[in-house]
């Protein structure tokens, strides 16, 4: 009985100092489930190699689940959530880059190397014809193989 | 004694790759018979010592040899045996030894098959080989030893990493990954051969594109194995994770197979020459970026505290082969004169392009996604992550344009098609997309990227099978009979084409497991306490017990569970959890009743002996299978295509007995209007 | 000669093999914490032993460290001693708080008993202070000042000298 005083006196960090109330409806049953899996796909998990929260069997992992679990059920919406974690985490907890930057330039690299193609087919279009099927070039047509083997003289060691 | 042979072995090695490297490229110079015959006689000695070095060192795990620095850190007479022989690779010095043992044995068989063949290629490409033997020689002599002599040799070691012994794939995996990854070392060495003479020839492409194929098999298959183990060990119920070292397995792989497509053009057309030499050039690079990503300690994190100077070397290395690379490239890239010409825009090489555009672009966003953390720290001083998010909504979309090109790209003739031809060509396979769309539907996938998944893969698999049996398909119409078509035009003639339509449907076989599989995979978590039955999906799931069994390097919890399946027992899993010695966190190890329809995996995430409870999460994937399944075809692909004995002899004729299919269609009118002839 | 080839070429490998050398330095796994210079989140929790409430506030008024820490692990034990060592020899200027996370309380209490302590020890249940603070693994120690704002934080295993570089920055404020 004083033991459970003493426990309801403990107070740990929580989540309305750093984000406010909760913004969203609490989730519950098998959608929390669901959704405590989504949430947690999107953080990384501190102590893996790169491995999300939702995939790590680590304590770590299991306690973060836990958080994001209740969090959910409380009515905190994904972002608040995603929040949370990134005021004490930084960007490094966060699987989905924030940054801009990283998602424009494959988009960017993609016209780049669109308009690289294009210049490149009209290019080679222009070019002289090409023989309907190019001749193989044997050791025998080659004239700079000739030489080269006339060189070494037919060395087969 | 051993320690000094090792030591001995490896000094001598780097000798010989050094004194092979000088030779070859002095012999590349002057065309001097001498100095190729010695070039290659270092290439041998080289491989020779290093195999032994590889030898002495097994022997000295095998002996429980603890004087030997390597033995004493990994060595254990307490594991198995199996798990004593692959020890070899299980940790940082000995893996850098394995890799130079590998390409000991590379080079030997490279330098064999290609003597007196190509004397113009030869002697330089011996020169590349050797200066990347002799940097990895020079690793093992200084930062990566293994070869130390321990003054006070212990009784016993701690044995290897736990996670390597506990599943035999990762006994397999690491060897494919190295064959995959040292093997491009090849192709790297005729590429730059070839900018160092500024020509391409034709008879140069076999070796390149052989000595490229051979390593882009094992890789597949190493990355798949790599996959499978994570799906059989891990327990998260997947088998990729986007991690920095997963990627960089994948990147080499990518532009590799960019490459191999790319060589087709210069075979067929004459051109993309210098385009293709910088793609081989990239695989290698990438190869060594990859090293250098798995060794450094940069991006992992087990290892972080570990600070050696394995990862600066590697990395001066690779600043050394990227300068070697550009400077070749940019010297010389000019001379490799374009041929041929396009001829048209909605032509099979046209495609070609398109396709290497997108592995290139794949490349990017990977590599991309993995280093900007790096480039962010060290710009801003601000961590961040990158992780599947991303990588899932930018690889997808183009996987799945790359699957279009898989079906078009091949139904497009060569050169110059009209307009009528090409709706010919194009239309017919919409049968199979429609086919494979329906299906899909009907079975109950329902996510947007599957089903243009499926239509995607169902258009890219009437094309395939149409192309892939068209030699044989011709014979049969001329008359012969289908077994002596099948032989003549799929095994004898045809083998290189039809192993890359063989690889083609494996691939599209692949890219919808992954798809399918992710997409309708379903997850539940359940508590059982013992007797408990929960139904999931159609499975009832019942706990039997838990018990705990004690092995010599692990402690296992493990849950036995028997599944019914309407009313009949299909399987028994045991889901369990291991506590290694050195190990924070027990590992779980999932069980996997796998079949060709679906899989069901059970993984543990909470596990009570004494109240024998168990909570389980339970993974449901249909198709995943086939990804096993489809990248071992693509390997059998790859090899049936790399085999052509008749190219040996007749460099002339494969390309030959290709052609011979195209002459079926009109040959394209070499002097046609450039344009308005529609 | 191909110029493009050349300026491109050089320009990408200048910038991969400068980032990676940057990259070669650093240890991946210790996360910089955002928290530095803000209010360290507050926390009233359980001492090991005692069964006494310990809240931050009471820690107010001169700096404190707060090390978090688990006997299940190795560079915990190897810092241990220097942190008893310095809280017996800093102590009352500068106060210690150690938080104990993942781990169960008769091996804490085993731990203690068995190496000495001089400052006192409270659990984290279900480490969720841990997780406010932005733990990534252990041992990592948090430097307040007087006023309750975190001013440094260190990843591994501390020693003495550690310990007065860190204070130092407490104090430079």
């Amino acid at each position: 009985m004083i033991l459970l005083v003493l426990l309801l006196s403990l107070k740990v960090p929580d989540a309305e100092q750093f984000v406010g109330p909760p913004k969203g409806a609490p989730v519950a049953d098998a959608q929390l489930f669901q959704r405590t899996r989504e949430v947690a796909s999107l953080l990384r998990c501190p102590v893996c190699q790169g491995m999300s929260v939702a995939d790590s069997p680590s304590e770590m992992a299991i306690n973060m689940k836990e958080q994001v679990r209740e969090l959910l059920a409380r009515g905190y919406t994904e972002e608040q959530i995603l929040k949370y974690f990134e005021i004490s985490y930084g960007q490094f907890v966060l699987l989905k880059p924030k940054s801009p930057v990283i998602w424009i330039l494959p988009i960017i690299a993609l016209v780049v190397g669109a308009v690289l193609v294009i210049l490149k087919i009209r290019n080679l279009s222009g070019g002289p014809p090409s023989p309907p099927a190019p001749p193989p070039l044997t050791p025998e047509s080659d004239p700079y193989v000739a030489r080269v083997r006339d060189l070494v003289g037919g060395d087969k060691s | 004694m051993l320690p000094i042979l090792g030591r001995i072995l490896i000094l001598g090695s780097l000798g010989a790759a050094v004194a092979g490297a000088v030779l070859g490229f002095v012999a590349g110079r002057t065309l001097s018979l001498d100095g190729l015959k010695w070039a290659r006689r270092c290439a041998w000695l080289y491989a020779a010592l290093i195999v032994l070095a590889g030898v002495v060192m097994e022997v000295a795990l095998l002996k429980h040899d603890f004087s030997v620095s390597y033995v004493a850190q990994v060595g254990s007479r307490e594991v198995p045996t199996w798990v004593t022989v692959v020890s070899l690779w299980s940790s940082l010095e000995g893996s850098i030894l394995f890799w130079g043992v590998i390409l000991g044995i590379y080079i030997a068989v490279a330098t064999y098959l290609t003597r007196g063949r190509y004397p113009e290629y030869q002697p330089d490409a011996i020169g590349v080989w050797l200066s990347t033997a002799a940097f990895f020689s020079f690793l093992i002599a200084a930062p990566a030893n293994p070869f130390h002599t321990m003054p006070n040799p212990p009784l016993d070691g701690n044995g290897p990493n736990a996670l390597l012994q506990n599943h035999v794939l990762m006994a397999i995996h690491p060897p494919f990954l190295y064959l995959g990854y040292v093997g491009m070392t090849i192709p790297f060495g005729f590429a730059c051969a070839a900018l160092l003479k500024g020509r391409l020839g034709h008879a140069v492409l076999k070796p390149l594109r052989e000595s490229l194929m051979l390593p882009w098999i094992f890789q597949s298959i190493a990355i798949m194995l790599g996959g499978w183990w994570a799906y059989e060990v891990l327990g998260w119920g997947g088998y990729w994770a986007w991690d920095p070292v997963e990627n960089a397995s994948l990147l080499p792989w990518l532009t590799a197979t960019a490459a191999l497509h790319s060589i087709m053009v210069v075979e067929r057309r004459g051109i993309l020459k210098g385009w293709t030499v910088t793609l081989v050039q990239a695989t290698f690079l990438l190869v060594i970026l990859g090293t250098f990503m798995t060794r450094s300690g940069v991006f992992n994190s087990v290892h972080s505290f570990t600070q050696s100077a394995i990862g600066p070397t590697i990395l001066v290395f690779l600043a050394a082969a990227l300068l070697f690379s550009i400077a070749l490239l940019a010297f010389r890239i000019d001379k490799l004169e374009t041929e041929g010409r396009l001829e048209g825009t909605a032509s099979r090489e046209a495609m070609f392009l398109v396709n290497n555009l997108l592995f290139v672009l794949l490349t990017f966003t990977v590599l991309i996604g993995t280093v900007f953390p790096l480039i962010v720290e060290a710009m801003k001083g601000k961590q961040m992550s990158v992780g599947r998010p991303y990588f899932d909504s930018m690889v997808v979309p183009i996987g799945a344009a790359l699957l279009f090109l898989l079906g078009v790209g091949p139904a497009l003739p060569w050169g110059r098609a009209t307009s009528d031809q090409t709706r010919k060509a194009l239309l017919p396979p919409l049968i199979g997309a429609a086919l494979f769309t329906l299906a899909g539907f009907a079975l109950g996938v329902r996510s947007g990227w599957s089903l243009v998944t499926l239509a995607f893969g169902g258009y890219a698999a009437q094309v395939t099978i149409d192309q892939m049996f068209l030699p044989m398909m011709q014979r049969v119409k001329r008359g012969e009979s289908a077994a002596t078509a099948f032989v003549d035009g799929q095994l004898r003639r045809g083998r290189r084409r039809f192993g890359s339509y063989i690889v083609h449907g494996a691939v599209v076989v692949v890219i919808i497991a992954i798809a399918v599989s992710s997409s309708m995979r379903q997850t539940a978590e359940r508590t059982f306490t013992k007797g408990q039955t929960h139904r999931v999906a159609g499975y009832d799931i019942t706990l039997l017990g838990v018990d705990e069994r004690e092995e010599p390097h692990r402690l296992s919890t493990i849950a036995h569970f028997t599944i019914v399946k309407n009313g009949k027992h299909i399987a028994t899993l045991e889901p369990r959890m291991s506590q290694y010695p050195a190990m924070r966190d027990p590992i779980g190890s999932p069980d996997v009743y796998s079949t060709p329809i679906r899989d069901l995996y059970l993984s543990v995430a909470n596990v009570d002996p004494v109240a024998q409870t168990a909570t389980i999460t339970i993974y449901i994937a249909p198709m995943v299978f086939w990804i096993w399944i489809g990248v071992i075809i693509m390997g059998i692909g790859g090899l049936i295509a790399l085999v052509i004995p008749s190219v040996s002899e007749a460099p002339g004729r494969a390309v030959a007995a290709e052609h011979e299919i195209e002459t079926v269609r009109p040959p394209p009118r070499p002097f046609a209007p450039a344009r308005g002839d529609k | 000669m191909n110029r493009t080839v050349l300026f491109v070429g050089v320009i990408i490998a200048a910038a991969l093999v400068v980032i990676l050398f940057v990259g070669l330095g650093k240890d991946p796994s210790a996360i910089h914490s955002p928290l530095i210079d803000k209010p360290a989140p507050e926390f009233s929790l359980r001492e090991v032993g005692t069964n006494k409430t310990v809240d931050l506030t009471q820690y107010r008024g001169k700096p404190l460290i707060i090390n978090f820490w688990a006997t299940w692990c190795g560079p915990c034990w190897e810092e241990h001693p220097s942190l008893v060592a310095s809280a017996r020899q800093l102590q009352p200027d500068v106060q210690f708080l150690g938080v104990v996370f993942q781990d169960k309380e008769e091996k804490i209490l085993g731990f203690l008993n068995q190496r000495g302590t001089a400052y006192p020890t409270v659990v984290d249940e279900k480490g969720k202070t841990a997780i406010a603070y932005g733990v990534g693994g252990v041992p990592e120690s948090y430097f307040l000042d007087a006023k309750g704002t975190i001013r440094a934080k260190f990843v591994g295993p501390m020693n003495g000298d550690i310990i007065q570089e860190n204070l130092q920055k407490v104090l430079r404020q």
